[in-house]
């Protein structure tokens, strides 16, 4: 297994994100900066994003530029996009700014569907907003298309809980017929709101339903730290990750129905290995292995078995006493 | 979803120092040295194409204190498909850029199999037949493809472009046998060549010939005993003294190196001239037994020129040639010339060697070291006889409790899967040790006339998501190919062979190319033709758009536009150019945007803003042209231009009033009218609508002078007076 060094990040750096082709990376800083790595060791562009800490950085789909999503510790969250005029090096440029308002955005993720880019935002009361981008070409127009709770039951109303983080992921297959559609779970203390819910964007109505909830009773209230869906190249089902304290489950998504138009669920797996919180999970390109990295700095390769049994296949140390 | 064989396979993500069979035992642990000092704050990954992992390595970002000049955090990509290839023997053996040759290498053949796997299938659908193909059509076609796959790996046979041979050289240097070639012909002689089928026993005596220096890295084989001994020889005087000159002669008696045999007895003492009158018999009897060696039946189609021993095709002539062979070494071992042999360590060794010939099981037990070699002993010399595969698998378990070994490599575990008859170890080993390359390839020989192994091999399996195992080892062989620049482009070859999840995957990787580069564009686009994959292409032609514009580029950019017909995207571009020339149609403005227009070409049928204004481009230069000129074609060419601006609906309302004016110049100036009637009160009912518009309060001004459309009524006027009365 050969390894190669491709990046040396600067002082504070807290938070990195890759582009679609992992050439790229941006890497958000304590003090409000943003670097920006293209297969140097040193960063091609650096800017001050922010006032204060990036907690994330996450970049637009290809389709829309070079440009990057950043989650700033205050509560905001800020677009910026890569641009150059005449044979001049490149600038990144500040295209929107979305406020938090009273409370926290917390994270954020992009979707493309029938040729436009929506934008999911959950905040720290718990509401997660889609926007949706109205011009094709510039980054500065959004219109807000839906805002809701992640909680199952529309009519009840719940308080407004208290959350620290939220994870988002879109349905990776693109075009087609397919509805849009999306898995957010809350890391917070009201146990409607943690659990992992698909919402499916429904033409008819123009409304987003949450379509299923992947957690057996007794799970629902744990608390998600990162969620995952694998690429599908060809299966009938989805298969979603979904860490919580538990572990990691392993969702299949079925391509068979209930009574009320729902999707199957199953919970093939539930995969423990971390000691400690999970951070990350990430599938690679055919859906076939699963990363995950976590509090004990490693990272853990997961794979199923010619019988569709899961296990760990591999794990690589990071915890850097190995320097 | 997929993964290995549970039957003590490998792994989707071939890894080093995995376990054998068995879940407990704990997956293997890699350390990354990413040069960052411990506590590690946060740990980012990122998975890249195929089996590339990134990996960030952040330190807690508020530790600036101590020491200030530490690495704040590194990020290490790390191949998980250990540097393209995955089967661990293999990569001590074969370096990237050899593997990488035999991946390209390999390209073609497998395409050209897949080609005609699907012409005859197609064949077989359009004769209603049943599908069975026609299989002594498709063997040949299997045995083609092996033998240029196995070309790929190294030939053995070729000798050295340039050597002198020494007349004391036991072991000839050769072109350094692969595991993968061994791996390979095993397959081939056991799973394809139909016609060499009855000639097994001595196809692996071959095979064992060729590949004995593989068998074993630490214990002892015939080829290290030969290899050893040669090293010795410089230094002995006499060598029938020593007794690892009997040794190597019994031991490569045993596995039927017969050239080799042959060529050490004439080290013999007895055959310097000075020593000749003494020891003649002794003599006389080592050239005996050396002429047995030599003439010794093989029953095979034929002997590579030079190789020692007798030739018999047929059986009968096989078991009369033997017999009287046998005879001979018989007669020769009840001999009375041995009493008169003074030199009692020729006298035991060459003994043994006719025990050897005799078929005793004790001589070839001890004179052999693998059990490979005790195995391929039985076919020479105790069961000549045999023919194909019978009791072949038995035999071997006897051979193996004789000599068991105590390690073993993948090339063994290879030869006890194919003597057990079970394709699914055959397969295991193939992956555990050889690589996904092997495996990909070798599917192809597995299934050539093996019904089991092709339903094994083909059934669609739900625990894989609905793929076969062959699509499964495929599309881990392509994630492999994928894992590297310059290997990726040929991945699609064998994606396209997945009838299943292969383009998908396909569609996949060709998203993640990079589109900074243009050539790579390029080759990605035509990856996406050749597949048919419209609207990938369509995608990234779109994504290189956007980056061109975005960076400066801004006619390459609305060229890929146009490319991907991305209709929105153009129409928002000539709404930008409009609402800059909208505010100024002064000439020096015009120029500005003509250049853009100029690289948007003729071609631009799709976009119907842009469309307007390359149409607008023409009619400005038609205009200069009339005006300058004053050539009555030029002028009747604008007036043509103009009225199909205004006829067009693409024609933005707010251009009216301007096309008009900037043609009134033209109008006013010729005697005779440039227009007919009909095409008069066309625009004279377009300036009504105008003015009509104007009285709304979105109308936008054109900075014209507010007599304008006085002036173009009136110019319009006078036209339609001319025009009327020249109307025939």
């Amino acid at each position: 297994m050969a390894e190669r060094q491709v990046a040396e990040l600067g002082p504070g750096a807290a938070c990195c994100g890759w582009n679609h082709c992992g050439r790229r990376l941006a890497a958000g800083a304590v003090d409000g900066s943003v670097s920006v790595y293209d297969s140097n060791p040193s960063p091609s562009s650096k800017w001050q994003a922010h006032e204060q800490a990036i907690v994330n950085v996450v970049w637009l789909p290809p389709e829309y530029g070079d440009a990057v999503a950043c989650v700033c510790a205050d509560g905001t969250l800020s677009l910026w996009e890569e641009v150059a005029e005449d044979d001049q090096l490149p600038t990144w440029r500040k295209c929107k700014v979305f406020e938090g308002g009273n409370c926290c955005i917390l994270n954020v993720h992009f979707g493309l569907h029938l040729g436009s880019l929506k934008m999911v935002t959950p905040y720290s009361d718990g509401q997660v907003k889609i926007y949706e981008l109205l011009d094709s070409l510039e980054l500065d127009k959004w219109q807000l298309q839906a805002e809701f709770q992640n909680v199952t039951d529309p009519v009840s109303r719940f308080g407004k809980p208290s959350c620290t983080s939220a994870s988002i992921a879109w349905n990776p297959r693109r075009g087609g017929s397919q509805q849009a559609s999306f898995a957010i779970g809350f890391d917070s203390d009201s146990s409607h709101f943690n659990s992992c819910k698909i919402w499916e964007f429904e033409e008819a109505h123009q409304r987003w339903l949450p379509l299923v909830e992947l957690g057996s009773p007794e799970d629902k209230g744990d608390r998600v730290f990162a969620v995952a869906w694998a690429p599908n190249i060809g299966r009938s089902y989805e298969i979603i990750a979904v860490a919580t304290c538990k572990g990691i489950a392993i969702w299949h998504i079925g391509s068979n129905t209930d009574s009320e138009g729902r999707p199957s669920t199953e919970n093939v797996a539930l995969l423990s290995g971390h000691d400690g919180e999970v951070w990350q999970l990430e599938w690679d390109m055919g859906g076939m292995t699963l990363a995950s990295t976590g509090g004990d700095g490693m990272v853990k390769l997961w794979q199923a078995n010619l019988d569709g049994v899961w296990h760990e296949q591999a794990v690589l140390d990071c915890s850097g006493s190995h320097v | 979803m997929p993964g290995m064989p549970t039957d003590g396979g490998g792994a989707i993500v071939p890894f080093r120092g995995e376990p054998g069979q068995g879940a407990p035992s704990p997956p293997p642990l890699r350390p990354i040295r990413h040069g960052v000092a411990p506590p590690i704050f946060r740990v980012y990954i990122n998975w890249s194409s195929g089996n590339l992992l990134q990996v960030a390595c952040l330190r807690p970002p508020n530790s600036e204190g101590c020491g200030g000049v530490e690495v704040a955090g590194s990020v290490v990509e790390v191949n998980l498909g250990s540097g393209g290839n995955g089967g661990a023997e293999v990569e001590e053996e074969i370096d990237e850029a050899e593997m990488r040759r035999i991946e390209y290498g390999s390209v073609p053949a497998f395409a050209l199999l897949q080609s005609r796997k699907n012409a005859l299938a197609d064949a077989a659908a359009m004769s209603r037949m049943s599908s069975v193909p026609d299989y002594a059509e498709w063997w040949q076609y299997v045995l083609e493809y092996s033998k240029t796959i196995g070309n790929l790996l190294g030939n053995p046979d070729s000798p050295p472009a340039f050597m002198i041979e020494d007349p004391k050289t036991i072991l000839k240097v050769r072109e350094k046998p692969t595991s993968l070639r061994a791996a390979w012909e095993l397959l081939e002689i056991f799973y394809v060549d139909k016609q060499l089928q009855s000639w097994l026993p001595e196809r692996l005596v071959d095979w064992l010939a060729d590949f004995d220096s593989l068998l074993s890295a630490t214990e002892s084989t015939v080829y290290s005993k030969l290899s050893n001994f040669q090293k010795k020889l410089i230094n002995l005087q006499i060598v029938e003294d020593d007794p690892d000159y009997w040794n190597g002669l019994s031991a490569a008696l045993s596995v039927g190196w017969l050239d080799i045999v042959v060529n050490m007895l004439r080290f013999h003492g007895s055959y310097q001239l000075d020593q000749m009158d003494n020891r003649e018999t002794e003599n006389g009897l080592v050239e005996a037994v050396a002429v047995l060696v030599s003439t010794m039946p093989r029953l095979r189609p034929n002997l590579p020129t030079g190789k020692l021993g007798q030739c018999c095709k047929t059986r009968p002539d096989f078991v009369k040639a033997w017999e009287k062979w046998r005879g001979q070494v018989t007669k020769l071992e009840c001999s009375a010339f041995w009493i008169q042999c003074g030199h009692q360590k020729t006298r035991d060794g060459l003994k043994n060697l006719l025990h050897i010939m005799m078929g005793n099981i004790k001589e070839l037990t001890a004179s052999t070291s693998h059990w490979l070699e005790l195995f391929a002993s039985h076919f020479l010399y105790i069961r000549p006889f045999t023919v194909g595969f019978e009791g072949m698998h038995h035999l071997a378990q006897k051979c193996i409790q004789l000599k068991p070994s105590s390690s073993t490599t993948g090339l063994t575990g290879l030869v006890i899967g194919v003597l057990s008859e079970n394709p699914e170890v055959v397969l295991a080993e193939c992956t555990k040790h050889f690589g996904p390359w092997l495996v990909t390839h070798a599917m192809e020989l597995l299934t050539a006339d093996n019904d089991y192994a092709d339903t094994m091999l083909h059934e669609e399996r739900p625990n894989l998501g609905g793929i076969s195992i062959e699509e499964l080892h495929r599309l881990v062989y392509a994630q492999v190919l994928c894992s590297h620049s310059l290997t990726w482009q040929i991945a699609p070859t064998y994606l396209s062979s997945c009838l299943n999840q292969g383009l998908g995957l396909l569609e996949i990787l060709l998203l993640k190319q990079p589109i900074q580069d243009n050539r790579l564009v390029l080759k990605t686009l035509e990856i996406c033709r050749l597949y048919e994959l419209d609207n990938i292409s369509t995608n990234i032609m779109k994504v290189a758009g956007i980056y061109h514009w975005k960076h400066g580029r801004k006619g390459v950019g609305v060229y890929w536009f146009q490319q991907a017909h991305d209709k929105v995207r153009l129409d928002r571009i000539a709404q930008q150019l409009f609402e800059h020339i909208g505010k100024s149609v002064a000439d020096d403005s015009f120029k500005q945007w003509e250049g853009l227009l100029e690289l948007l070409g003729s071609d631009i049928g799709s976009a119907g803003g842009l469309e307007f204004l390359h149409r607008y481009r023409d009619f400005k230069r038609s205009l200069h042209q009339a005006l300058d000129g004053r050539s009555g074609e030029a002028a009747r060419q604008t007036v043509d231009f103009l009225i199909q601006l205004m006829r067009n609906p693409s024609t933005p309302q707010r251009f009216w009033l301007p096309l008009l004016h900037d043609s009134m110049e033209l109008l006013n100036c010729k005697p005779s009218p440039l227009m007919n009637v009909a095409e008069t009160n066309l625009l004279l009912n377009k300036l009504q609508e105008l003015s009509l518009a104007k009285l709304r309060p979105d109308f936008s001004n054109n900075h014209l002078p507010s007599h304008a459309l006085g002036s173009v009524r009136l110019a319009l006027a006078s036209n339609l007076a001319r025009a009327i009365l020249e109307d025939p």
